[in-house]
């Protein structure tokens, strides 16, 4: 009995959430007058951002092993 | 207390969402691994992320304005004719405090030194009134959110930070704008939760003329501590549709 999900799978997955993520926090931005959206804006923002870094990670563990493997 | 609806929800998305990566382990479904992940991801964030305890902004209102009749009563009573001066920290014990003097007669003389040192409400020479401004809580709060005291800082300082704790941080307007020329600073507030407070208090004349109702008043102290000039409120106008406040403050030579 294992995870189903292999690397490159939660790799997708975090892309995805991220995108959806930061797409969100910037449409809600109260610099385009959202003002009566009653969440927390800044934890959003907050973890947009870190699954968007989350992200990128796994894509620079993916770069350094092609790069190791030539 | 009542639950907040996100607050349910999110425990409901939570609950599944495990149930569903606890399930994909003996089945070995991706399947059910992702959808797992996915709402146990949402429902994390929604508990994460839910409003913190907000108020009406009626209820706001509601409360203010009461107070701020009392002192319109009190300066027509008395027959004030002055203008509000803002006094600077110079002139005050206690940098958190703020005074605003308000002269019997039309005129800007600040009081004297002994006037201002001793704790009276009431000033002999010249003769008016010393008042704390509507707004002081408000200033002590951007203080706070800033980190700092505005008696550190200059107006550029103002110019680049205050925009950005009006619409993001403390989110009290969607626009904010502020120019300076002379000795004239001009500040522009669109769709403002104080926008209906500012109209009600638009019918309190010596409010509205002269103090300022808590948003305006709050930016005069927040530039008499910046600049450190006696600050008075020259003009305050409200849009038709009650969304834009432009105020005009006046720095005076002392």
């Amino acid at each position: 009995m294992q995870f189903p999900l292999s690397f490159w799978d939660i790799s997708l997955w975090l892309a995805v959430t991220a995108i959806i993520l930061l797409v969100t926090s910037e449409l809600i931005s109260p610099y385009y007058g959202k003002t009566n959206l009653l969440i927390n804006r800044k934890r959003l923002r907050q973890t947009a951002l870190t699954i968007g870094i989350l992200f990128m990670i796994t894509v620079a563990i993916r770069i350094y092993g092609i790069i190791t493997s030539i | 207390m009542r639950t907040k609806p996100s607050g349910i929800i999110g425990y409901i998305l939570l609950f599944f969402g495990i149930i569903s990566l606890i399930l994909s382990i003996p089945y070995a479904s991706s399947i059910l691994a992702f959808i797992g992940l996915g709402l146990t991801f949402w429902g994390a964030l929604l508990l994460y992320i839910k409003p913190e305890r907000y108020v009406k902004v009626d209820l706001l209102d509601s409360m203010a304005l009461s107070t701020l009749e009392t002192i319109n009563n009190l300066l027509t009573k008395l027959n004030y004719k002055g203008k509000a001066i803002y006094l600077p920290p110079k002139h005050l014990k206690d940098l958190k405090s703020a005074k605003a003097f308000i002269p019997s007669k039309n005129e800007t003389t600040i009081p004297s030194t002994e006037e201002l040192t001793e704790e009276t409400i009431f000033s002999t020479n010249p003769e008016g009134i010393f008042l704390t401004p509507p707004g002081l809580a408000l200033t002590n709060l951007y203080e706070e959110k800033l980190g700092t005291s505005f008696t550190k800082q200059d107006m550029q300082y103002l110019l680049k930070n205050l925009p950005k704790l009006f619409i993001e941080d403390l989110e009290i307007a969607e626009t904010l704008e502020i120019k300076t020329s002379n000795n004239v600073v001009h500040i522009k507030i669109t769709g403002s939760v104080f926008q209906n407070l500012c109209k009600k208090t638009g019918k309190l004349s010596k409010i509205n003329t002269s103090l300022g109702s808590p948003l305006p008043s709050s930016l005069a102290i927040t530039l008499t501590r910046t600049t450190g000039k006696p600050i008075i409120i020259k003009k305050t106008d409200l849009s038709k549709d009650n969304k834009t406040i432009e105020v005009y403050y006046q720095m005076i030579e002392e």
